[in-house]
């Protein structure tokens, strides 16, 4: 029972979220400057035509309410809309680009999972940060997601998992390097140590359990961390993913399309910062 | 090794601290030596390396290296600790006072913090850009650029700070002070510590993605302006190819932002 | 204590790390077809009817698919036949006649007749269709086609249009009735497959017939790949690998880059048609103050800061040498229009000051000060992503240093300056650049007539502003109605002179058509005018195929 409340507390919790990230994203991107400009009046060839599409797009957005109810009306259609640039479903363009990028995500939050705690277990059993392990993930900090990329292109090895992998293991390490740290600190634990327990033996049954409440408190990072490495990764790779599909509609304001692509964030977010019942435990303490 | 060695240094703290302090005080130095300025273009000297005349080379319009770097050292690391410690500060507030608040004000903090997160900020930033005049002096448009930096920066933060938080609500020390008549206050004061393994990773996190991410509001025609050196525009010269082909030099800026936030590291270490 | 590492962790580390690098390494584009031509388009076509082409990605595809009645030879400048076998314009300039080729026939087999080119140009020309290319009759609606037999078509136009014979390059014949967006063609190529941002593929149509076409089996290649990217880095590493046969139009500062690693691909053909200018905003409506208004409008501050300005320098920093140094908006390369004899304000900063101080401005603490004690301080707006632009405007930013002039450069995103230079006007000056599609003057009377949207510096005048503005205005009208190209040419020269004097456009520089060709692809006859690299495309195939 409480299992289907939760859910259904989610759902609304999730739903009240798109429709404001909705509202809030119509109301960014029609009062951004350039919503009713294009490039392509400055050509003289292509101008006249430019300006009547522009034209009729003014029409069409001159009222916030009149915006929203065709794009509210768009998905109740099951399309979400007609693409502003491709003139196409954004149904049609986002479904293909998902699976890319769902997998590149939880491909790269995976591995990049795995090496940030394999490779901070190892550095925390350390007495003080030690350099061989923080200069590395520091690099990884410092270099800019774009550069990442363009050098992986360059050298010809590694690609968009690569990148985005390291980029989010880096700021994970960070994190967990810290946690382990304190956690090897326990006196529980020096005292396991003391009685000769193997290594291996406690990070299964002290280090691990200890500090895994806190691990969730990380996923909303993590997930924040690859979704803004995205777009550079998908841009400079030219992965045809949602992060290319989002800049390129940024950079023509096609509203339709940022708004199936911000819903999907916000979906990715609001499951990341899944909350444990709040209210259970307000009962309990 | 290198472990071995980090062990054998008795004080890693205050070294980091002076070190960081000496690495200001010579970028300051850098600057005040007369006849050299960030902006002045020796334009039969492109993006040669050293010289007397230009210790660490010079760019691709012929600025001197040495005193650009400096002077972005100055700018964007003042720039970036300050927005990062903002935005660290603000989710530390926002993650702690939610967490210990009533439920129903947490849940409500959080869901504004999941639609911060979603929303799409470039959209923000061109609005903010297209209403500064165009004449905006570059130190302004510096300065707007680190302030909403700090201002979008905190949510994603303060979501892990909330949920570390509950867990310490939920601890056992915590039940027994409660128990044992502690008010909120004095609570709070044993909290904050205890999430230090959130807080401190954050900022030193936040500083470099600032830097970056000033140089990338650049192409939104925020950012530091031109003839002001931005670190983040250096560090964003290491994608372009052609420029790592004409001299090593380019890597000066990437390399003195990873011993700068090594020894940041270092002064946030406990020994 | 010194704690003892842990084995198996660092196994693990090892392990994690090959798994990560050894999966995430993959093929970035899809395989080439054997006799497969290859090479980048920046973005998506918006469109595959030839009718509706509106940009230069779906202009690109058509011309590489659609059968057109002439065909403007890119390299030689002149109009040459092409479905048509034979085509004449009547002595009052109104009626064009086209003879068609015997036995032409659609990609698909079927019969192409006087029909189907009679249907595809009224088609271009209904409104309903809204083609771009129906502008260039001047006035669509009273163009009337007919077809008196099956291998004539005879177009009747209202009055004369100066080069008409181009505006045929852009007509593409298709069956009457059955548009097929490139499907179905008469041209050299035909749309076989297209995955939205990643690329465009073309067959090789095997019923093509233009010129030689049958004699020697034309096109040689069996089809072309265009892949959908936007990233140098990219596009020259796949260039170098063999994965593309050309690139166009490369920056200069990867053509270097490119020049080092493969010197033998590389060329440098000189000046293009483009230009690259600086202007003031002189809109009178413009949200800016009065004052400086009355600087932008004023000739001699105008002439002051083209003088200020070290073209050489934006030539040879920003563009590598790579560029030339601009004075006028024909190129050099413009052979039959470019004026030697035009006087241009020449580099001079002594000679700016001099203006400034003759036009009441003064010198106050190293900081320019107009009549009235305002300061001169102002922007200069370009777009981003465009490298060598960027530095040019950080070179003049400290030109003008020089001269007491305090400038900032703010770079936007297009949309955004867009929206600023063309409907609120509210920049003061703009550095960008003009690519020039066709050599003749006339294709630039939407920015020289005053009354046009594209009359960047005071767009849609309802009456020319000044008394130089209304005399280019007769000038490009006489351009556009004399009867011979001594005339016109006299009338552009003139407005050159004019635009030369008043500077209302600050020409900087003329960059260079920078390209590659891979060592495998015969046949290329690189030209300035768009297609540039591909415009012969029929005649284009890789080495070792037939």
């Amino acid at each position: 029972m409480t299992c289907v409340a939760d859910m259904l507390r989610w759902i609304a919790r999730t739903l009240m979220i798109v429709m404001m990230v909705a509202v809030g994203s119509t109301v960014l991107v029609r009062f951004a400057p350039g919503y009713l400009s294009d490039a392509r009046e400055m050509d003289s060839r292509y101008g006249n035509t430019t300006r009547v599409e522009l034209a009729a797009e003014a029409a069409r957005s001159a009222s916030l309410a009149q915006m929203l109810s065709a794009e509210f009306g768009g998905w109740t259609r099951g399309n979400f809309g007609i693409s502003r640039q491709y003139d196409v479903p954004v149904l049609e363009l986002i479904a293909p680009r998902l699976a890319v990028t769902g997998g590149l995500l939880l491909r790269s939050i995976a591995f990049a999972w795995s090496l940030a705690l394999c490779a901070a277990l190892v550095s925390s059993a350390g007495r003080n940060p030690s350099l061989s392990w923080q200069a590395p993930s520091t690099l990884l900090l410092a270099v800019p997601t774009a550069a990442m990329a363009t050098l992986c292109i360059l050298s010809d090895c590694g690609g968009p998992t690569l990148v985005m992998t390291l980029v989010v293991a880096a700021r994970d390490f960070k994190f967990l390097d810290r946690m382990l740290r304190n956690a090897w600190r326990d006196p529980h634990l020096l005292q396991a140590r003391a009685q000769g327990l193997s290594t291996l033996r406690l990070v299964y049954a002290h280090i691990l359990p200890s500090v895994a409440p806190r691990l969730l408190a990380l996923a909303t990072l993590s997930i924040v961390n690859a979704l803004s490495a995205l777009v550079p990764v998908e841009v400079v790779f030219s992965v045809p993913g949602l992060g290319q599909l989002a800049w390129n509609a940024a950079m023509n304001r096609d509203l339709p399309v940022l708004l199936g692509v911000t819903m999907i964030m916000a979906v990715a977010v609001t499951f990341a910062g899944m909350n444990p019942d709040r209210a259970g435990e307000w009962q309990g303490a | 090794m290198a472990r071995g060695m980090t062990m054998r240094i008795p004080a890693i703290r205050p070294a980091a601290f002076w070190s960081l302090l000496a690495l200001a005080a010579i970028a300051i130095g850098v600057l005040a030596l007369p006849g050299r300025s960030y902006s002045g273009q020796d334009r039969e000297q492109l993006l040669a390396s050293a010289s007397a005349q230009h210790p660490a080379g010079t760019d691709a319009l012929g600025r001197d290296r040495m005193v650009r770097v400096s002077a972005a050292f100055l700018l964007s690391m003042g720039g970036a600790v300050m927005a990062s410690a903002a935005a660290t500060l603000a989710a530390a507030g926002v993650g702690t006072l939610s967490a210990f608040s009533p439920a129903a004000l947490g849940s409500l903090a959080m869901l504004a913090c999941d639609v911060f997160l979603a929303l799409p900020w470039l959209f923000l930033l061109m609005m903010v850009r297209s209403t500064l005049p165009l004449t905006t002096s570059p130190a302004h448009s510096a300065a707007i650029t680190f302030l909403i930096l700090a201002v979008v920066g905190w949510p994603a933060c303060a979501r892990a700070v909330y949920r570390g938080a509950l867990e310490l609500r939920k601890s056992e020390w915590m039940l027994q002070a409660r128990a044992a008549g502690l008010r909120d206050k004095q609570i709070m004061r044993h909290v904050l510590p205890n999430l230090t393994s959130l807080l401190i990773p954050q900022f030193l996190i936040c500083i470099p993605a600032f830097i970056i991410a000033e140089a990338n509001l650049g192409a939104l025609g925020l950012g530091i302006g031109e003839p002001l050196p931005s670190w983040g525009s250096m560090l964003l010269e290491l994608d372009n190819s052609p420029m790592l082909m004409h001299t090593a030099w380019v890597y000066l800026p990437i390399a003195l932002l990873i011993l700068i936030l090594l020894l940041f590291e270092g002064v946030a270490t406990k020994q | 204590m010194i704690m003892r590492l842990p084995r198996l962790p660092i196994r693990f580390v090892a392990a994690a790390v090959t798994a990560v690098v050894g999966i995430t390494c993959a093929g970035q584009t899809a395989s080439r077809l054997p006799g497969e031509l290859a090479w980048t388009i920046g973005f998506d076509p918006k469109t595959f009817d030839p009718a509706k082409v509106d940009d230069q990605e779906s202009e690109l595809v058509r011309y590489l698919t659609a059968g057109v009645l002439l065909r403007f030879n890119r390299s030689t400048q002149k109009v040459e036949p092409q479905l048509a076998e034979d085509w004449s314009i009547s002595s009052s300039g109104r009626t064009v006649t086209f003879k068609l080729r015997a036995d032409l026939e659609f990609s698909d087999g079927t019969r192409l007749t006087a029909k189907d080119a009679a249907w595809s140009i009224r088609r271009v020309l209904l409104p309903a269709t809204g083609a771009p290319v129906a502008e260039e009759f001047l006035s669509a609606a009273g163009v009337t086609v007919e077809t008196p037999d099956e291998r004539t078509v005879l177009v009747h136009l209202p009055r004369r249009v100066i080069g008409i014979g181009k505006v045929f390059d852009e007509i593409a014949i298709e069956p009457a009735d059955r548009p097929s967006e490139g499907r179905l063609t008469a041209g050299p190529f035909v749309v076989a497959d297209y995955r939205r941002s990643q690329y465009v593929r073309l067959r090789r149509n095997p019923h093509y017939s233009g010129p030689d076409s049958k004699e020697f089996g034309l096109p040689y290649a069996t089809g072309i790949r265009l892949d959908i990217l936007d990233n140098h880095e990219q596009e020259i590493r796949l260039f170098e690998h063999g994965e593309y046969d050309v690139i166009d139009s490369l920056p200069p500062d990867y053509f270097s880059l490119l020049k080092q690693k493969a010197p033998n691909t590389v060329r440098d053909l000189g000046p293009s048609l483009n230009t690259e200018q600086m202007w003031f905003n002189q809109a009178p409506g413009a949200p800016l103050p009065a004052w400086e208004k009355a600087w932008f409008q004023n000739q001699a501050f105008r002439v002051a800061v083209s003088r200020a300005i070290h073209r050489a320098d934006l030539a040879r920093i920003a563009y590598e040498g790579h560029a030339t140094p601009a004075y006028s908006f024909i190129s050099p390369a413009n052979v039959a229009w470019f004026d030697r004899s035009l006087s241009v304000p020449q580099e001079d900063v002594a000679a700016a000051k001099a203006g400034l101080a003759k036009a009441g401005f003064r010198l106050i603490g190293g900081v320019l000060t107009d009549a009235n004690g305002h300061p001169v301080r102002f922007s200069i707006l370009t777009n981003t992503g465009n490298a060598a632009r960027f530095k040019m405007a950080t070179l003049i930013q400290e030109d003008l240093k020089g001269i007491g002039i305090q400038v900032t450069v703010v770079a936007l995103d297009f949309p955004a300056l867009i929206e600023r230079m063309m409907h609120t006007q509210d920049y003061e000056a703009c550095l960008l650049g003009l690519e020039n599609v066709d050599p003749d003057p006339n294709a630039m009377m939407n920015v020289w007539l005053s009354s046009s949207p594209n009359h960047q510096w005071d767009p849609s005048e309802k009456t020319p502003a000044t008394s130089w503005e209304a005399e280019i205005d007769r000038a490009m009208n006489m351009q556009a109605s004399s009867l011979t190209d001594a005339e016109r040419k006299q009338a552009v020269d003139r407005v050159q002179q004019i635009v030369a004097d008043q500077q209302p456009f600050i020409y900087l520089v003329y960059p260079n058509a920078l390209i590659a060709i891979s060592p495998r692809l015969k046949g290329v006859q690189p030209a300035v005018l768009a297609p540039g690299l591909v415009w012969n495309v029929e005649n284009l195939r890789l080495e070792g195929t037939r």
